[in-house]
């Protein structure tokens, strides 16, 4: 037993004082009561030397202190030492969140009730502490200090702007495909939105989890209230319904487009069945952190406390699984944040549904069909006919819904003033009623049907990464038909202007709500909207091309506005679409600096070959959150089911299993680095293989896992109707009902990783420079005692991206071997994994948690983007072109992310920068590479926004397949935008 | 075949400095640049500095140096020192490259390699997609490559035979007839470079008279305007030597009388000094260190209102 201390006694006198206050004064009293009685639970505290041990126990209303830790205490906070204990009582919430980011404070056990000791501790000592976090933010000189309550000082730029050098084939009714006439002046409405989106701040929003919260209580959750279990679709069904029947309908002042995702002007949804409780220890604290602050009213704290939060302790994905699973050891390896983390955790999400059915039936018509499919079905299959009946509730929700925005709309229309808005009103009243109930007949309609639903789809699914698809191809036939009753190029001039705000409009109500970031996601996800996930262009499912009238028009948009969400990613078939298309692309990606991101179509379909899909379901991918290709409306691909660390079995291999930062001997023993376990190279290769497969089989289960989850918590019946296979199956997507299944990974450090190993190979093996043992030494050193060692790694090993086929074969065995291995797993919906090369924001994230690598890389620097290779691999953008063209499509079936960092110099024109982005990115494809995306800024700019935010508020950057304002990212991310190569153009 | 052609030119290779891929601002498109190493001017501004010798040489930037010493171990002539404010003394140095080849950064490099046709043409054919999509192509530039006609002559014919965009840059001194029968045929666009019209101005700044120069460039492009190709005057704009007002007039009359009216003018860059030390050569002074203004480039180009101006 190791001697007790001074901090020991210090935390026991702590936590005494805290139990005081709770037992015997009335305004904390207060909140150890929920609507579900009081809150009981218990939260032990000790150092990892055990000279601390005190536990804090809350039961029946009252506090006490014990200084010994039950086994069977609900939660664990484990310190490295005594002065990580210190810094826990003296910094603000989200700070402690960093303390558990980076190993120094573990937290074991339900990290639900960590959050609600983070916000009883609060109650004490949050006056100090938003003192001090309105002091940080005062100093903080750059961009992290995103106070949005200052008045927006956004210039409009006015960009220059191509004509179309030639027609489009696919362009029938538009005079000049690249629509050069028009520019955002033209629409005061989406000007104002805009305004609006850079200016407002995010508000929390009570609504949905209060409806739900409420329903649930009322009706039970695992059980009916009779007391017979009940099925989960069922409940989520009728819950479902009953939000969508007494959500409040709200039509945005001025828009065409009726429905909001939150209450809301900019609303941050909450889901406490996934993550939304870790929001509980800042809710206090939340309007003033330095990275996307939300506001939140004392209304909306109290209700989170009080009748929300208390409900799902332990109805949430993690703990259902730490309950039932007895908190396994792939989830224990999640929790600490550094070799892997699972999206499934907050999302399954990350699906396109078939709105084309939705536009052609209509909800009435898609229940008329499982009603059809109910007769059908006269076997004695109780699950199937329970799934399509939780089906038809949600169906009836989502109608109830669009009847209650026609009767808002009418009654805003009978007391309007303006006539114009009034008639605007008038007519979305007509239009609500009609859709999305029955079939669209109308751009106008189809819209505000997609939207209307689109708001369903995230009232039932986290938004993270749901995406809309291939919105021109689905549109198209309605603008057209919209034309064709038209007459006169002037009235038909009129209409095309009249559709571009349409789609304006359309973007801007994306923009209306923001996933809930806990600030540990600010760290780990910066930056980062819903990812709604547009794709445009491409082929058809017959194999034609598919660019069209509507693919320009949301270019268009997509230049006016400049803005992240929706995610605009643009197919592109070297063989079948135009060159005025490609250059179209390379033009407004020059324009916004950082959209659209441009797909290789032909190569995107080939890496997807070994899952034999119907060709013409294949010519129907859509990007899905970031790039990954899901197939539209009959495919639940949870394409960013896991961001996973490769970097890490790297560092595992080094230290013979053993997670440096984590301090865990939590891999399998593959050999010591000192004592020549590893002979030759492919030793070494061997012992990172087994490190990775170690990995990648506890991400897998914990995958399974959290699927199986998903499928007793957060059914999804309403997203369900509109994949095929899910009716007909009487199955629901969760649980594997949709006719393709896969689960899509994001592996992250693939430069840095072939790097590595290249450095290995050459100076350990090879020419013998240095042993593996002085290698890891300088690893664990930080390079500080071995300059020369540094220099060479540097500068004499041949890198990924500098034209050597050596280490692109290596970066092609290494992409082999993990798609081989993840593709053997199998997921809980009983589909395959897929490989995917991109990193959201990881790469910075994980590379903070990661030592020095034989690189070169330092301690704590983040890893390339995607596949991206180092800045330093060589002085020419086309070495890095044709290598990563040079990996194998196969390997990459979850598709890549690769940055390409350019500025137009002032010598060139616009023209000539557009020519150039053009040629590299023609040629890229050509050459056989998947995915490429530019970021057309200078470091100088850059530089420039960190000192003088407020000047930026609109810069869009792209970090590894999405988009964000520069000046809201954490420094880290900001740091290694302008750390990346950047080429003149 | 002059001494410095013996030295630049080896059974058949080159001695090149660079082959330097995605420029974009030698011509049109996306481009490889092979610069040869070798002139004969001598420009007191030239912004290549390690183009003008025709032979191999060493470079040492202390910027890039980690203190190793794992050069001073090798070198057998004993010209490292670090007492040595240039580090290298190249009276000493046989350029055996030993240091270089030890050095685990890009401290000591060496400066120009011989290569043959061959090498070339492969670091050029990986470029050729580029070309393809961007219509870019191939510049020779220097350094001086009609140095090295009859090397850039086959070197030419193979990049035309792979219907590659040829283009040569050059300061005009050269023999007019060889290079009529050995470049010209291979060549679609000429950058040719005119500094300074008076010849005593010209041997003056840069070593040899104007004349041969102005004259080849009279007949050249006589002959490009003959056969419908380009060649384009480039004038370096070097405060109080180039950039004068009489000067850049002469120039100015001198193109109009040849019917000549597009010209590029190429403002002043003063980086090219600080290339200067890792050569082993002093820093110069009496030349500008600064950029120029907008105002003086524009009162330069007020002199060529008739031209069309790159």
């Amino acid at each position: 037993m190791v001697q007790r201390n001074m901090a020991d006694v210090a935390t026991h006198m702590a936590l005494q004082t805290m139990a005081f206050h709770f037992n015997y004064l009335p305004r904390f009293r207060k909140y150890l009561k929920s609507d579900d009685g009081w809150i009981n639970f218990s939260l032990g505290m000790r150092t990892e030397q055990g000279n601390v041990r005190q536990c804090i126990i809350f039961r029946d209303g009252r506090a006490r202190v014990s200084s010994d830790i039950p086994d069977d205490v609900d939660t664990e906070m484990v310190f490295s030492d005594n002065g990580t204990l210190k810094d826990m009582a003296s910094l603000p919430p989200n700070e402690v969140l960093n303390l558990v980011l980076k190993n120094r404070l573990i937290v074991r056990g339900n990290l639900v009730f960590a959050q609600l000791f983070s916000f009883f501790i609060t109650l004490f000592v949050k006056g100090k502490i938003i003192n001090m976090m309105k002091k940080q933010a005062r100093q903080c000189p750059g961009g992290s200090c995103s106070d949005s309550t200052q008045p927006a000082t956004r210039a409009h730029k006015i960009r220059p702007q191509l004509k179309a050098p030639s027609h489009d084939p696919g362009a029938v009714y538009l005079d000049d495909p690249y629509l050069s006439s028009y520019s955002l002046a033209d629409f005061p409405r989406l000007e104002k939105f805009l305004d609006i989106h850079f200016t407002q701040k995010p508000v929390i929003c009570h609504e949905r989890p209060l409806l739900l919260t409420g329903w649930f209580r009322a009706n039970g959750f695992e059980k009916r209230p009779d007391g017979s279990p009940w099925v989960p679709e069922l409940r989520q069904g009728y819950a479902f319904k009953h939000l969508m029947e007494n959500r409040k309908p709200i039509i945005r002042k001025d828009d065409l487009i009726a429905g909001t995702t939150t209450a809301q002007e900019i609303g941050v949804v909450l889901y406490p069945d996934s993550h939304g409780t870790m929001i509980w220890g800042e809710l206090f604290t939340t309007p003033f952190r330095q990275l996307f602050p939300y506001d939140i009213s004392d209304e909306t704290r109290e209700i989170l406390h009080r009748s929300v939060f208390p409900f799902w302790v332990h109805r949430n994905f993690k703990e259902w699984v730490r309950e039932k699973y007895d908190n396994p050891l792939c989830q224990s390896l999640d929790d600490r944040f550094a070799v892997y983390f699972l999206w499934k955790t907050a999302a399954l999400s990350h699906t396109v549904i078939d709105y084309p059915r939705l536009l052609r039936l209509g909800a009435r018509g898609i229940i008329e069909e499982i009603r059809q499919e109910l007769l059908r079905d006269t076997g004695e299959d109780q699950a199937k006919k329970d799934m399509l009946q939780a089906m038809i509730l949600c169906y009836e929700g989502i109608i109830a819904y669009a009847r209650n925005l026609a009767a808002q709309a009418a009654r805003e229309a009978g007391i309007e003033t303006d006539e114009r808005r009034k008639a605007e009103l008038e007519r979305l009243a007509q239009v609500c009623a009609r859709v999305p109930e029955h079939p669209s007949t109308t751009l106008e309609e189809a819209l505000n049907a997609i939207w209307i639903h689109w708001v369903g789809v995230h009232m039932e699914n986290t938004n993270a990464g749901f995406s809309l698809g291939r919105m021109d191809q689905w549109l198209q036939p309605f603008f057209v038909a919209d034309l064709k009753k038209i007459r006169g190029r002037k009235k038909r001039g009129d209409y095309i202007k009249r559709a571009i705000e349409l789609v304006g409009c359309f973007y801007m109500r994306c923009t209306d709500h923001l996933p809930l970031i806990p600030d540990i996601g600010n760290y780990l996800f910066g930056g980062s909207s819903s990812d709604q996930a547009i794709t445009l262009g491409g082929v058809t499912p017959e194999g034609k091309d598919a660019v069209n009238d509507m693919t320009y028009i949301f270019l268009k948009v997509t230049e006016m506005l400049g803005i992240r969400d929706p995610n605009v990613n643009a197919r592109y078939h070297g063989e079948i679409n135009s060159e005025t298309y490609l250059r179209r692309l390379c033009e407004v990606n020059v324009n916004t600096t950082s959209t659209p991101s441009i797909h290789n179509d032909g190569m995107v379909m080939a890496s997807l070959r070994e899952f034999d899909y119907p060709p013409e379901h294949l010519r129907d991918w859509a990007a899905t959150g970031c790039v990954e290709p899901t197939l539209s409306g009959r495919h639940i691909g949870h394409t960013n089911c896991m961001m996973f660390n490769m970097v890490a079995a790297l560092e595992m291999a080094m230290y013979n299993g053993r997670h440096p930062l984590m301090r865990w001997d939590a891999g399998p023993r593959t050999g010591r680095a000192d004592n020549g376990s590893f002979p030759a190279f492919d030793d070494f290769f061997q012992a990172f293989c087994a490190q990775l497969d170690f990995l990648m089989d506890n991400a897998c289960e914990y995958n399974r896992l959290l699927g199986e989850a998903h499928s007793v918590l957060r059914p999804t019946p309403f997203i369900s109707g509109l994949i095929e296979g899910c009716v007909a199956k009487g199955r629901d997507a969760t649980k594997g009902g949709a006719l393709y299944n896969s689960s899509g990974t994001a592996c992250i450090g693939l430069a840095d990783i072939t790097d590595s190993l290249m450095a290995i190979k050459k100076l350990v093996y090879d020419e013998k420079e240095v042993t593996l043992q002085e290698m890891r030494e300088a690893m664990e050193t930080n390079f500080a005692q071995n300059s020369r060692l540094h220099a060479l790694v540097l500068n004499k090993v041949p890198l990924f991206g500098s034209g050597s086929p050596e280490a692109v074969d290596m970066a092609n065995r290494i992409t082999r071997f993990i798609h081989d291995r993840f593709g053997a797993h199998t997921n809980f919906r009983g589909g395959r994994y897929t490989a995917g090369f991109w990193s959201m924001s990881n790469h910075v994230a994980f590379g903070t948690l990661t030592g020095a690598l034989p690189s070169g890389r330092l301690a704590g620097k983040p890893f390339t983007p995607g596949l991206t290779p180092e800045a330093h691999a060589s002085k020419s953008l086309l070495d890095n072109i044709r290598d990563v063209s040079l990996l194998e499509a196969g390997n990459m079936n979850n598709n890549i992310a690769f940055n390409v960092k350019v500025v137009p110099s002032a010598k060139e024109s616009h023209q000539e920068a557009v020519d150039h982005v053009y040629s590299y990115a023609r040629t890229y494809c050509d050459l056989g590479g998947m995915q490429m995306q530019f970021n057309v800024v200078s470091s100088e700019t850059l530089r420039d926004a960190m000192e003088h935010p407020e000047n930026y508020r609109d810069l869009m950057v792209r970090i590894s397949g999405y988009n964000a304002y520069f000046v809201t990212l954490n420094r880290d991310m900001q740091m290694e935008l302008i750390e990346r190569a950047e080429y003149g153009v | 075949m002059n001494d410095d052609m013996r030295n630049a030119t080896e059974n058949g290779k080159a001695l090149i400095f660079e082959v330097k891929g995605n420029s974009l601002d030698d011509g049109p498109g996306i481009r490889t640049v092979v610069f040869f190493k070798g002139c004969p001017l001598s420009c007191l501004w030239c912004h290549n500095p390690e183009s003008k010798k025709a032979l191999p040489e060493i470079s040492f930037d202390p910027e890039k140096c980690v203190g190793c010493d794992s050069c001073l171990a090798v070198c057998p002539e004993g010209a490292l020192d670090r007492a040595n404010p240039l580090f290298v003394d190249r009276t000493r140095c046989t350029l055996c490259m030993e240091c270089a080849r030890v050095c685990p950064g890009t401290a000591l490099s060496p400066v120009g390699r011989y290569l043959d046709i061959a090498e070339v043409m492969a670091e050029i054919e990986k470029d050729l997609p580029f070309f393809q999509t961007s219509g870019g192509g191939v510049t020779l530039s220097g350094g001086e490559p009609t140095l090295f006609m009859g090397f850039a002559s086959r070197l030419l014919s193979r990049i035309k035979d792979k219907g590659i965009h040829a283009l040569l840059e050059t300061c005009g001194f050269f023999d007019f007839s060889r290079f009529m029968v050995l470049l010209y045929p291979h060549l679609d666009t000429i950058y040719y470079d005119l500094k300074l019209f008076d010849p005593e101005e010209h041997k003056c700044f840069c070593g040899v008279s104007s004349e041969t120069i102005l004259k080849n460039f009279a007949e050249l492009s006589a002959v490009c305007a003959r056969d419908n190709r380009e060649i384009l005057p480039r004038i370096p704009l070097v405060p109080g030597i180039t950039a004068t007002r009489e000067n850049l007039g002469s120039i100015a009359r001198f193109l109009k009388g040849l019917n000549v009216l597009k010209v590029a003018l190429l403002p002043y860059n003063p980086l090219w000094l600080s290339k200067l030390p890792v050569l082993g050569q002093t820093r110069r002074t009496g030349l500008s260190e600064e950029w120029m203004t907008g105002a003086e480039i524009e009162e330069c180009r007020r002199i060529f209102s008739d031209f069309r101006v790159v």
